[in-house]
């Protein structure tokens, strides 16, 4: 039985629903945060995930970051060393959007010479009529970056996601997404599945 | 997409050669020994990572086909107590995927009071071990020594072995 630590940097513009997804995260789906809250710096969130089938599991540290630009130097020391990264944008927000090869720049710096995988999550899809990133559009990034990518929204009880393990040999699921990370004894998968 | 396969990434190394000078030193001077060996009395008293496949036993058991491995994010360390007073004369860390290690030493009989002895950046080595060897001058004296690992190349780091080449000064009652 091994635990194992990753440290999963959640990142990307003022709002768009990184702390809520952390949350869900937290609570497995159960609560979901109805107010806003601006994150300072980084808010830390420890979720334990099993990996089916082995008795083996991962602690995840989530780095709920700071959106605001005024939070940016503090999170250059906070984000040494990242496992994983989980970018996430408002499907309502051009900006958002095209923030995202930002985000990720100052992600990858932090771990130069290491991969870093990630996911990049479209939030806010019950928002159909302001919608105005295309989920190809996304795609397309997405894939050029190396990053798998799935679209959510946290305030639906229906398409919460959640973070699922799986090992190398199995098929991701259809819907889910791939964050995954070496160990000596086998490749660990981490799927941010939507439900 | 990562994915690395077991095979591609962690391939044994066999090193034959260090483990035969060392007992070839142990013939002819009598006194100087492998201080880290669990067969010499050493012993891991402490580490941050467990790995029931891979634990870390397995730096001090003179067999470099086996390793203890980090779990996961750092920084990570590991004590080693040689239940006696040794100075060491020459210390060789062969490992994976470490970048900077930071060696410390205590000379207590508890393993307390550690201060500063080593700090290292290693090089980045594919497809072979790290081997990093620190020759200590007047200042190799401990009862402990506890190794950091600050920062690694990769996700994860391992560590095949410890040894120090050194003699015992004395046991402690």
């Amino acid at each position: 039985m091994v635990k194992l630590a990753a440290k999963c940097i959640l990142a990307g513009d003022p709002a768009v629903g990184k702390t809520a997804l952390a949350q869900i995260f937290r609570s497995d789906g159960a609560h979901f945060q109805k107010n806003y809250t601006l994150t300072a710096g980084v808010d830390l969130v420890v979720k334990t995930v099993p990996i089916p089938d082995t008795g083996d599991s991962v602690e995840l540290f989530i780095f709920d970051s700071a959106g605001k630009e005024l939070f940016s130097e503090m999170l250059d020391k906070l984000w040494e060393s990242p496992n994983v990264l989980c970018l996430v944008y408002d499907v309502t927000s051009e900006q958002s959007f095209s923030n995202c090869s930002k985000w990720l720049e100052k992600a990858r710096s932090q771990a130069p010479g290491t991969s870093l995988p990630g996911v990049l999550v479209g939030n806010k899809t019950d928002l159909t009529g302001r919608r105005v990133v295309e989920t190809a559009q996304a795609q397309a990034w997405a894939l050029g970056q190396g990053l798998e990518c799935f679209e959510t929204s946290v305030l639906r009880a229906d398409s919460r996601p959640q973070i699922v393990l799986q090992q190398s040999e199995q098929e991701p699921s259809q819907r889910g997404t791939v964050l995954c990370y070496w160990h000596p004894q086998c490749t660990h998968v981490m799927i941010l599945a939507v439900q | 997409m990562y994915r690395y396969s077991f095979s591609s990434r962690f391939v044994p190394i066999y090193w034959f050669v260090p483990t035969r000078s060392r007992r070839r030193v142990k013939h002819l001077k009598m006194r100087k020994v492998d201080l880290c060996l669990s067969t010499e009395g050493a012993e891991v008293i402490l580490a941050t990572s467990s790995d029931e496949k891979h634990p870390p036993e397995n730096m001090i058991d003179g067999n470099l086909e086996t390793f203890w491995t980090t779990t996961g994010m750092f920084p990570q360390e590991f004590i080693v107590c040689f239940h006696k007073h040794v100075r060491i004369e020459r210390l060789v860390i062969q490992s994976y995927f470490v970048r900077t290690l930071r060696i410390e030493k205590s000379t207590s009989k508890e393993p307390v009071d550690f201060e500063q002895w080593i700090e290292r950046d290693l090089v980045h080595t594919e497809g072979q071990l790290q081997n990093e060897e620190i020759m200590a001058h007047d200042d190799g004296h401990a009862t402990y020594l506890r190794f950091i690992i600050a920062s690694a190349f990769d996700h994860f780091a391992s560590v095949y072995s410890i040894s120090a080449e050194g003699m015992a000064v004395s046991h402690y009652s």
